[in-house]
């Protein structure tokens, strides 16, 4: 637990991950704060989750004011939920000049910063994670999943080599088409509600959109 | 002392959007606040520039015998008729289509500088082939000029998509053609839709207006005469704004004509 300023970080450690309930409550306990942060660390949070920490807090007279963490779904979660999210990139920090570059991998997922802009083509032999907007006429592809903190107003093909269990989620998902290894889709017409991530995954042989 | 010339590259993309129009009135506004100006017409397969400016019938030479060391620059520096610190470097002749090479542009740009010119601004060919490639090459910073609808919009975003990889910056924005009445009744995209995809700043807004026509028919650009049009003062305030000027935007929504706008006009002229 760290303290900062008037910032309160909890970390919610991988170790204790099982266990992370009581031990948030015995840390809430001793203190009565209006800024608490989480660190997520590099733990997946879902929407339902976040709203669990939320009650446990409430419980505690504790108000959090935002979540960080190394893990994009747990950004995607909180930030839908309308709380300050930010993403740390673990151990990576270090290289922010290389960061800003189009096209760096990281073991297994692409990071991009910045927006995809019309005419420009993203690939990735792993998973995905564009930090800003993807505009229309611009084409994201990875083999595994497809992660957008910002608006996905292109083309996005998740699972591009087969993989029918791949998914792509955006902050604001209206693309103009949708592509799921082989299945194509069209984007929705209507404009999804804002301030809801949205993820589209195959379920029984159709992409379908659901709340994140 | 030597002055810190600035290149500006006035690009768009999609055809037809007003590129050649606000390179003109851009050129005039800076040259009547005093600046050095030139502009360079870039897009020499199909210059128009010349025209807009009514200078068509003053140019001997171009960049092109300038660099072949047939005649000297300032030679092939064609001097506004009344705005002197304004001149125009036309590129080549639209005969010859590919001398122009990257490398021939940085020089002629390189040449502008030693004149200590306080402003270059270059006239960019429509589209993202060579044309757009060679103007390209010798430019600091860019304007983009778009219209509000979907396809020119969607050039924009290439265009500074391209940009952006040459790392020009700061790349701005100017929204052209913006007819108020029709962004009152969401019939054009609005502002705030252009800036979100496009995600730069707004170097300004130039209203639709019919005097454009008939300025650029005339080859007396708009900023040129004080008209008291929307369009001119639009274009009086980019080049205020690109001079580091703080002046807030228009707001299109004041500006629909109808009977309360032409009496707030009204009220703002001085008749005493």
């Amino acid at each position: 637990m760290n303290s900062n300023n008037q910032k309160i970080i909890i970390n919610i450690d991988h170790c204790n991950y099982p266990n992370w309930k009581i031990d948030l409550k015995n840390k809430l306990k001793t203190l009565k704060s209006n800024n608490l942060e989480i660190d997520a660390k590099n733990i997946d949070l879902s929407c339902k989750s976040i709203s669990e920490i939320i009650a446990i807090a409430n419980q505690y007279d504790c108000k959090i004011i935002g979540f960080c963490s190394s893990s994009a779904k747990t950004i995607v979660s909180s930030q839908s939920l309308g709380y300050k999210s930010q993403f740390i990139i673990e151990s990576f920090s270090k290289n922010t000049s290389e960061i800003s570059k189009k096209n760096l991998t990281f073991s297994k997922t692409h990071f991009h910063q910045g927006t995809v802009r019309s005419g420009e083509y993203l690939e990735s032999s792993g998973d995905l994670l564009i930090l800003g907007d993807v505009n229309p006429g611009a084409k994201v592809s990875a083999e595994g999943n497809i992660i957008i903190w910002g608006k996905l107003l292109g083309i996005a093909h998740a699972g591009s080599k087969g993989n029918s269990k791949a998914t792509i989620s955006a902050l604001q998902l209206s693309p103009v088409q949708l592509r799921i290894a082989q299945k194509v889709a069209r984007g929705p017409k209507e404009k999804p509600q804002l301030g809801l991530a949205e993820q589209a995954r195959i379920d029984s042989e159709e992409i379908i959109i659901s709340q994140l | 002392m030597a002055t810190d010339t600035r290149v500006i590259l006035i690009c768009s993309g999609k055809g037809g959007v007003g590129k050649t129009t606000l390179t003109a009135n851009l050129g005039i506004s800076l040259a009547r606040q005093g600046l050095t100006t030139a502009v360079l017409d870039a897009d020499f397969g199909l210059r128009n520039l010349d025209l807009l400016l009514g200078l068509e019938n003053r140019i001997v030479y171009t960049a092109q015998e300038v660099l072949e060391e047939e005649c000297r620059l300032d030679q092939a520096l064609v001097k506004h008729k009344q705005e002197s610190n304004l001149s125009l470097l036309p590129a080549g002749n639209p005969r010859m289509l590919d001398w122009l090479k990257p490398d021939d542009m940085k020089r002629i740009v390189d040449m502008l500088i030693k004149e200590q010119f306080n402003y270059v601004l270059i006239d960019c060919p429509a589209g993202v082939e060579d044309g757009f490639k060679n103007a390209m090459a010798a430019s600091q910073e860019a304007i983009v000029v778009t219209n509000p609808e979907v396809s020119a919009v969607r050039d924009a975003d290439r265009v500074i998509g391209l940009l952006n990889t040459n790392s020009i910056k700061p790349v701005r924005l100017v929204l052209n053609r913006v007819r108020p009445k029709m962004m009152a009744n969401q019939e054009m995209l609005s502002i705030d839709d252009v800036t979100d995809i496009l995600a730069l700043p707004l170097l300004g807004l130039v209203l639709e207006d019919e005097q454009v026509i008939v300025s650029t028919n005339r080859g007396e650009p708009l900023t040129l005469n004080r008209v008291n049009s929307p369009a001119a003062k639009c274009y009086l305030n980019i080049a205020k704004r690109l001079q580091g000027e703080d002046i807030p935007l228009i707001d299109p929504a004041e500006e629909i004509s109808g009977f309360g706008a032409k009496f707030r006009r009204l009220m703002q002229t001085k008749i005493f």
